[in-house]
């Protein structure tokens, strides 16, 4: 569930290039957990005492788990508790990088205490505070950016972070947000939103990128840029700005309207309000995903 | 009303929103289809065939759902009209009752809810 917002963690704090977790995110789904990580996580050991068992793996053919036993490092009940439990999907991203050496013990360490400091993780997590815990991971992704949101251009985010999960898959991590005056498309589709948050939402992609997403939104696998890989563009974002309207319409009593769905072909596009660029990385590609500001009264 | 007796016509500007409400009501049976990719191609579509069901998204290029709605009712008080939309708010709801829609399925397209309302209407038949 939190994959996508460690990973911007990471990336916005320096730990990983784009291209470093773009490679790691590709590998997560197959990735086996090693016992050390899984101590380091639920806080049982520090990353020197388990570059000490590594060292004494060296030496000795046993198990991690025993070798943690014997030298004091675990209980058994730790290691059964260790072995038992679910893997949060960030660590397998976090195994990833240990594994092909992007980072260190130590480092891995740090970072899972900084990141469960500032986005208040809990250990046993309920549907309220997991719900808390995305707004919380929400708020942090943006204080790292200049982009100044109004409450319902943050209500549209959070939505759209939502149904990436929701209708795409969770393996993905939006990347900083930033203004832009103008966009190169290949794949892309723009919706328009009037009333008193008048803005116009584009969600634009290579066409590889368009073909897997397509494959992912209507469970079928597509094997070529057909009309029904174009409209499932067009459906997601019919579907993103819909929701969006029913949620301000439950929340501020705001009634806004559609326009249809229609594709852009001309490449750049030159945006005339102020425009948020919202770059999402997923696994199979990038989205690009731009607002445009063409009036909005709150 | 058996399904195989019934003509339903789906007008979505979406190709894929038009093959996902096919698929859901070909599990039922097999009836004819008739498609439309706007709100004024429902409404020639409807003078034309005279469909048993129609099934019609709110935004919409041309002419939107609530007009459509307006003008089938117009032209046969007793068409049989759902809404299959995304933009589910209470106004939009209203909209589409008060200009004659018989019921609103709020998109993405839960098969089950697809299905009641198709089963509803072929009972009451």
């Amino acid at each position: 569930m939190y994959t996508q917002f460690f990973g911007n963690y990471l990336l916005a704090n320096g730990y990983v290039t784009r291209d470093q977790l773009f490679s790691a995110m590709r590998q997560e789904a197959d990735q086996h957990m090693k016992l050390g990580t899984l101590a380091i996580h639920a806080g049982y050991m520090n990353a020197a005492q388990v570059d000490d068992v590594v060292i004494h793996q060296t030496h000795q053919d046993n198990r991690f788990g025993e070798l943690a036993i014997q030298l004091g490092y675990l209980t058994e009940a730790q290691v059964e508790e260790l072995l038992k439990q679910q893997t949060p999907a960030f660590l397998s991203l976090g195994q990833v990088l240990l594994d092909e050496g992007v980072l260190t013990n130590t480092d891995f360490e740090q970072i899972i205490q900084d990141y469960r400091s500032k986005n208040g993780m809990e250990d046993e997590e309920s549907l309220i505070e997991r719900r808390k815990n995305i707004q919380q991971l929400f708020e942090n992704f943006f204080s790292s950016t200049d982009a100044a949101l109004s409450e319902k251009g943050h209500m549209f985010i959070e939505l759209l972070f939502n149904d990436f999960i929701r209708f795409i898959g969770s393996d993905y991590t939006p990347l900083s947000v930033e203004e832009v005056t103008e966009a190169s498309i290949a794949c892309c589709v723009k919706q328009e939103i009037h009333g008193d948050y008048a803005i116009n939402t584009y969600i634009s992609m290579d066409l590889d990128t368009a073909i897997a997403f397509a494959t992912r939104y209507v469970h079928e696998q597509f094997h070529s840029y057909d009309e029904y890989v174009q409209a499932s563009l067009e459906d997601f974002l019919n579907l993103q700005n819909g929701l969006f309207i029913v949620n301000v319409s439950n929340t501020s009593n705001t009634e806004l309207t559609l326009g249809a769905p229609e594709h852009i072909t001309v490449s750049p596009i030159q945006f005339s309000g102020r425009t948020l660029h919202i770059p999402v990385l997923y696994t199979f590609g990038t989205i690009d995903f731009y607002m445009e500001c063409v009036s909005i009264k709150e | 009303m058996r399904i195989e007796d019934t003509t339903i016509l789906i007008t979505d500007d979406s190709i894929l929103a038009r093959k996902q409400l096919k698929d859901i009501i070909s599990t039922l049976g097999t009836p004819v289809f008739v498609e439309a990719t706007d709100g004024q191609s429902a409404i020639d579509k409807y003078k034309e065939v005279h469909p048993d069901l129609v099934f019609l998204d709110i935004v919409m290029p041309k002419k939107d759902g609530n007009d459509a709605i307006r003008d089938i009712m117009e032209f046969d008080p007793e068409a049989t009209i759902i809404i299959a939309s995304s933009v589910g708010t209470q106004s939009q709801l209203k909209n589409a009752l008060e200009a004659g829609a018989k019921d609103f399925i709020q998109k993405p397209l839960d098969k089950e809810q697809v299905l009641a309302v198709v089963k509803r209407f072929l009972e009451g038949r």
